[in-house]
């Protein structure tokens, strides 16, 4: 339930046992089935979820209903509305499951608490903003720089296990691209081959 | 949009159980009914998907797997079965709310068999340490949830918890329901809601309440 949480965790900042059972007292197990929300726009953000097992998305959708891909989440990453989670501000995100999942929920509240009580908390959190946050800065510069075709390959060879997971107009999505920009991109990258 | 929430009904098919289900088909939850027996449960779910058809709900078996997708478990089962229960959801319902609606009545409904100094709900507490317990739907029979409106008053329902957003969420249910809620207090207060409801029952046996009467403060 928490084994993945807690292997990313002792990756981090090793936890004695007795740590490790004070900080699980503060999480809160949760299955998403495919399909269903964590999150919906508008609503506010009360959780950051660690993904133990499956994917989900984080999107918004625009003014003509088009959605847009934030991020994708699948085994050891987490995902959340960071902005609404922290300031309490209603959420710009929607996020569901694109596969049956299972998170590990760490509300504002316990968020706070454990800040407050477990010192080798603060620091997992920081790193693991500190990678999300480096994560976001390479593919905004990914985004803005690079060519549809190098900007697919680059998301692939970073991320193979989206890449294969995931279905392709989600993909095209995540890059900016249409799903049929995305397509062509593909075809002449086979057709090299 | 309003996230919807997974609500797990543990004992669905109960009296209690069964009208709490029912009650809330109308809200914006997606219900999972549970119950050892499943055939039960399933003419409960269907029940409810045929005077609800746009309602979400599910029948399970299994209480673990049910109170694993939940964000609010329904503890909708007696005073002596709730250990049982506790022992089973424990590790799944960490940090989540949990609802006792459990009256502790002995078997002549002329006293409770919980000390003086505690409750069903406190008793819960200390199984589930590391959730949210919180009294509530103790004060109303069963009958009350397809009639709220009982003399054209709403009936109160009582709700008693230590976390306050819990309250606030387990208000909104309990509204869902159809009763008018009042946050009575802490958990602490909890025997006092039980002990209400004792009183209830044994005046709906003396005066032949036929089962439909609630409690409703009156105040300016």
């Amino acid at each position: 339930m928490y084994e993945l949480f807690f292997q990313k965790f002792n990756e981090k900042v090793p936890l004695t046992s007795e740590e490790q059972e004070q900080i699980k007292a503060y999480l809160t197990p949760k299955k998403l089935r495919k399909r269903q929300y964590l999150l919906q726009e508008g609503e506010v953000c009360r959780a950051i979820a660690f993904v133990e097992k499956g994917a989900l998305r984080a999107y918004t959708v625009d003014e003509s209903s088009n959605e847009h891909i934030i991020q994708f989440a699948i085994e050891g990453w987490t995902i959340s509305d960071l902005y609404s989670y922290l300031t309490g501000e209603p959420a710009t995100y929607n996020i569901d499951a694109l596969e049956d999942a299972e998170l590990v929920l760490i509300t504002r509240t316990a968020h706070e608490e454990l800040l407050r009580t477990q010192p080798k908390y603060e620091t997992f959190i920081r790193l693991l903003i500190t990678g999300a946050y480096i994560a976001l800065q390479r593919r905004l510069a990914s985004n803005i720089s690079l060519p549809a075709e190098e900007r697919y390959t680059c998301f692939t060879e970073t991320y193979p296990d989206i890449a294969q997971r995931v279905p392709q107009h989600m993909i095209a999505s995540y890059m900016g691209l249409t799903p049929e920009t995305l397509s062509r991109v593909r075809k002449k990258m086979a057709d090299r081959r | 949009m309003k996230t919807m929430q997974t609500i797990a009904i543990i004992g669905a098919s109960g009296n209690m159980g069964a009208a709490i289900s029912k009650s809330l088909a109308k809200g914006n939850y997606r219900l999972l009914l549970c119950a050892n027996e499943l055939n039960k449960v399933q003419a409960v779910a269907e029940e409810i998907k045929s005077s609800h058809p746009a309602a979400t709900v599910e029948a399970l078996d299994c209480s673990v797997e049910a109170s694993w997708e939940a964000d609010i478990i329904i503890a909708a089962v007696p005073f002596a079965a709730e250990r049982e229960v506790a022992a089973k959801i424990k590790e799944v319902a960490n940090q989540k709310i949990v609802i006792s609606i459990a009256n502790p009545l002995n078997d002549t409904y002329n006293g409770l068999v919980t000390a003086p100094d505690t409750s069903a709900a406190e008793e819960l507490q200390k199984l589930l340490p590391n959730a949210k317990v919180i009294k509530a739907f103790n004060t109303t029979f069963a009958a009350d949830f397809a009639t709220p409106v009982i003399d054209g008053k709403q009936a109160d329902a009582f709700i008693a918890g230590n976390d306050a957003e819990a309250l606030q969420t387990v208000s909104e249910v309990v509204s869902t329901a159809g009763f008018s809620p009042i946050v009575a207090g802490d958990l602490a207060v909890s025997g006092t809601l039980e002990r209400m409801q004792l009183l209830l029952i044994q005046l709906n046996m003396k005066y032949d309440y036929n089962w439909l009467a609630g409690w409703k403060i009156l105040h300016q």
